[in-house]
């Protein structure tokens, strides 16, 4: 049995969840319960302080009761039995059932599962981002400041049904570097960011990559605004990971579909993109920043194919829009966190990689843009808008790289129209960490990627 | 157990100063789709946070400090917990700061005392509300919303004698009208989202905004490509404080809470200098004068105190383009000799002399949505998506979407004229149109 280090209380009440299923399941057609446990800790460390501090925690338990029709839940801080089965009792006591819509628990399923274990010290960690930190320190005399931040992020749950026993702990890590620079027009930053799941050294970036920082942070000093227009780019994976989350990503999400607000219900088996084309979404992928085994509502992780050489194929699903709408389960319910409803969620989203190495795809483009580093993206799933935010790009000239920058890039356009002009699928495939929101609130933990793309696409 | 954690820390002889915060917070929350009520819940949360700083000292003998911060909840094993803090606080070494200084708080009004006494009825009552709302409009129809109503009672005590509580309320409300037109292959669908929050239902205008929505979702069914423009742009109401970094629903930093701050300043990432024009260039129309303010009756960020236990302030960042003042914490104060001010609150701009009426000469570019407006706070640089605009010239507003609005925030407000006429948006107080002279919008053909 592996060591999930569930905390004393939560493991408890683990042992008797069963009871409150039952509680729950003497008047309701279904029931669940949810522990959670998330907490982490941050180390930062730059030029002028230094911090080691936990991040805020959440714990507490969600207990599901469906009526047919609604999802009436209680979400209690902590793990006190007593608090929870009570708790239970009231969420019933009162209700009205009806058997106008049943939840299939799913099939019997158990397991403890656990990501490996971060065995280093705080104090190592500390010292391991002071060395880093150091590196970059007094390279260029215009660097005025390097951040070095560090956070790790555990998450330990537990689920039950009457199918489903299940627990998991899952350690995040990613590792943030920034240097700031200053010129005559103020600062500008530049960073390079890694994740991992259990294992420190895939978290330090090369001198390759720590050097290309400081290069670009200067270089960000004389950036130029782009000219308007529809040019033929080349996007960095964490660029093409965000174009994918933001276009089939969030466009998939079913509860979307409930809502009428996505357009890709309208286009199943049909043709959305280049048939180069395929996109997944898979919580299983080992060393994705949105890893987990199982999701909010006890469904085991597993990929989901979204696009299939440019077709849509299926969405990505949480438990209640799956049952309303009829559709096979995907791993993708989940909450910000235990006070928060599960809704469909990404998890590692990206676009499968293709045949063309990246060299050769450079060496198409006479006259274009690589889009380096993303910053941010904004979803769109009915209008299939699209806004992705690059921190900067650079000139691409008779396929190559030159020192010409622009910051910032916005790409816009219409989803498909965008995506049907990818003409080359790289070779590689790097998934980034990154943050997700459905809109500005439900922030959960996700990475997005894929190879390499060659397109079309309206800059400004 | 509040007890118990003080006894606790005043026993640790290693820690020199702490803050404890006792978080209750009660929330009910409403999620309705076409079909009925998808899911109701009802959330309590209880949750200490622990704030310990303690004396450390370099190999060359300096006395340095170390702050860490832990969450403690009910039935937590304390002593543990407060260990981990102090060795977390014992491996770095800080220049010297100290904690606030008990002093008089301000009676900001944040919580709806109906709220707090029915929450559940509350909502079912907006929700009744927003649906009425929309009934009224037969080309939308509502196909999904959420309501939350949340009471946070916050008490915190520090080791320097602050003892103080504060109750606050907040609701927020999200909802999506879809319109249609056409059939078949010719059909169109589009939708209006909208967020709000605000401390009281009373701040939410349902049926305004429901009637602007329901406009917007008509006007986009006819909207035409994105014009290539350079000239006035003007942007109004919750659009217009979302550009000064209001009216979000999460605190994202704006160029003036970024800049403004004293912690970036210490870091070397600010290099406004009180005193200074904030512009790098000359303003040539309205003076910008920017508040940041905690004290903000019923503002979304406003506090009786901060998460420090500095009270509430109205503090003149900017007057007439210079900036006067940086908001710094307790530590930041410290380290810049500078007054705290507490964290940032609401942003509270100064009004123009015309009335918007007068803003609105034509031709002009009005941006009714954006996809996200999100400038680099470092930069002010922004390239950003519309989701509705409108081209008005020759006495037509014509609604286009597409495109992005392409600039620099604080180059745009060098050149903008402001109305006489002020709103509030839930974390903004100020002019509810302003007209800028000089912006692109980049339909990119």
């Amino acid at each position: 049995m592996p060591d999930l280090t569930l905390p004393s209380k939560m493991s408890a009440l683990r042992s008797h969840l069963d009871d409150v299923v039952a509680i729950v399941e003497a008047r309701a057609p279904y029931g669940a319960v949810l522990l959670s446990d998330q907490s982490g800790l941050q180390i930062q460390v730059d030029n002028r302080e230094e911090r080691v501090t936990e991040l805020p925690r959440t714990a507490g338990t969600v207990i599901t009761a469906f009526d047919g029709a609604t999802l009436r839940e209680t979400a209690i801080a902590g793990f006190e039995r007593s608090t929870v089965e009570q708790g239970a009792r009231d969420l019933v006591r009162d209700a009205t059932f009806t058997d106008r819509r049943s939840i299939d628990p799913g099939p019997e399923r158990r397991g403890d599962f656990t990501t490996p274990h971060n065995t280093l010290s705080a104090r190592a960690k500390l010292d391991r981002c002071r060395d880093l930190q150091q590196r970059l320190t007094g390279l260029d005399p215009r660097i005025v400041n390097v951040r070095i931040d560090y956070r790790e992020i555990t998450e330990r749950s537990a689920f039950r049904n009457r199918a489903a026993d299940l627990a998991q702990h899952v350690e995040r890590m990613h590792l943030f570097v920034i240097v700031i620079v200053a010129g005559p027009d103020g600062t500008r930053y530049d960073a390079v960011l890694k994740s991992a799941v259990g294992n420190w050294d895939a978290l330090v970036p090369t001198d390759d990559e720590l050097q290309a920082v400081v290069d670009h942070a200067l270089a960000l000093l004389s950036a130029e605004r782009i000219e308007p227009g529809e040019y033929t780019i080349i996007t960095s994976p964490g660029v093409s990971g965000t174009i994918c989350h933001e276009s089939f990503g969030h466009g998939v999400e079913t509860d979307m579909f409930l809502k009428e607000r996505a357009r890709a219900v309208q286009y199943l088996d049909r043709v959305v993109a280049s048939p180069l084309v395929n996109i997944y979404d898979d919580p299983s992928r080992a060393g994705g920043f949105g890893f987990y085994f199982f999701d909010d509502e006890g469904q085991l992780a597993a990929p989901t194919q979204i696009v299939e050489n440019g077709l849509f194929r299926r969405g990505i699903t949480d438990l209640y829009s799956a049952t309303a709408l009829n559709l096979r389960r995907s791993a993708n319910g989940r909450r910000q966190d235990y006070t928060r409803k599960a809704y469909a969620r990404m998890t590692n989203t990206f676009f499968a990689p293709g045949a063309t190495p990246v060299e050769e795809m450079f060496a198409q483009v006479d006259h274009g843009i690589y889009l380096e580093r993303w910053l941010s993206g904004m979803e769109d799933p009915q209008g299939w808008g699209i806004q992705v935010t690059c921190h900067y790009g650079h000139e691409i000239k008779h396929g190559k790289v030159t020192q010409r920058m622009f910051a910032p890039i916005g790409i816009t356009g219409y989803v498909p129209d965008v995506l049907q002009t990818i003409t080359a699928v790289g070779n590689d495939l790097v998934l980034e960490p990154g943050l997700c929101g459905k809109g500005h609130k439900e922030t959960v933990v996700t990475s997005a990627g894929g190879p390499h793309l060659l397109l079309k696409a309206r800059l400004g | 157990m509040l007890e118990s954690i003080i006894d606790t820390l005043r026993a640790r002889t290693d820690v020199q100063a702490w803050s404890v915060r006792h978080i209750t917070t009660h929330s009910t929350q409403l999620y309705t789709v076409r079909s009925g009520v998808e899911a109701k819940r009802a959330v309590t949360d209880e949750q200490y946070a622990i704030n310990i700083l303690r004396h450390t000292s370099t190999a060359q003998g300096e006395t340095t400090c170390g702050t860490s911060h832990i969450t403690v909840l009910p039935g937590d094993d304390l002593a543990g917990a407060i260990d981990r803090a102090v060795m977390m606080a014992s491996l770095v070494h800080n220049p010297l700061h100290s904690i606030p200084a008990p002093s008089a708080l301000p009676d900001v009004p944040l919580a709806d005392a109906e709220l707090q006494a029915n929450p559940s009825a509350r909502l079912d009552e907006l929700y009744g509300r927003l649906s009425a709302a929309v009934a009224k409009h037969a080309h939308v129809r509502m196909t999904a919303a959420e309501l939350f109503g949340a009471e946070e009672t916050i008490h915190l005590i520090n080791s320097r004698g602050v003892d103080a509580t504060q109750v606050a309320t907040e609701v927020a409300i999200e909802w999506v009208l879809i319109s249609r037109s056409g059939e078949g292959a010719q059909a169109r669908q589009v939708e209006s989202f909208v967020e709000m929050t605000r401390r009281r239902a009373a701040g939410l205008d349902i049926e305004g905004e429901v009637d602007r929505r329901a406009q917007y979702a008509l006007d986009l069914l006819k909207a035409v490509d994105p014009p290539n423009h350079t000239g006035a742009v003007v942007l109004r109401g919750a659009v217009l404080a979302n550009f000064f970094g209001g009216a979000t629903l999460v605190a994202d930093r704006s160029v003036f809470h970024l800049l403004g701050s004293g912690e970036a300043k210490y870091n070397n990432l600010s290099t406004w200098e009180i005193g200074q024009s904030v512009f790098r260039r000359e303003v040539t129309a309205d003076p910008l004068t920017l508040w940041a303010n905690r004290q903000l009756p019923y503002g979304s960020y406003s506090s009786c105190f901060d998460d420090e236990g500095l009270p509430a302030q109205r503090v003149a960042l900017i007057q007439d383009n210079r900036l006067t003042a940086f908001t710094a914490s307790q530590r930041y104060a410290d380290y810049l000799s500078v007054a705290p001010t507490g964290s940032f609150g609401n942003v509270e701009v100064a009004p123009g002399t015309q009335p918007a009426a007068a803003l609105l000469s034509e031709p002009h570019v009005e941006i009714a949505a954006f996809s996200w407006f999100n400038p680099s706070p470092v930069t002010g640089d922004f390239a950003c998506e519309i989701r509705l605009g409108y081209i008005v010239d020759n006495g037509q507003r014509t609604p286009f979407r597409g495109g992005l609005l392409v600039g620099n925030v604080l180059d745009a407000l060098a050149d903008v004229r402001y109305s006489a006429e002020t709103g509030f948006y839930g974390d903004y107080f100020g002019p509810t149109m302003a007209r800028f002279g000089q912006l692109t919008v980049a339909d990119a053909k």
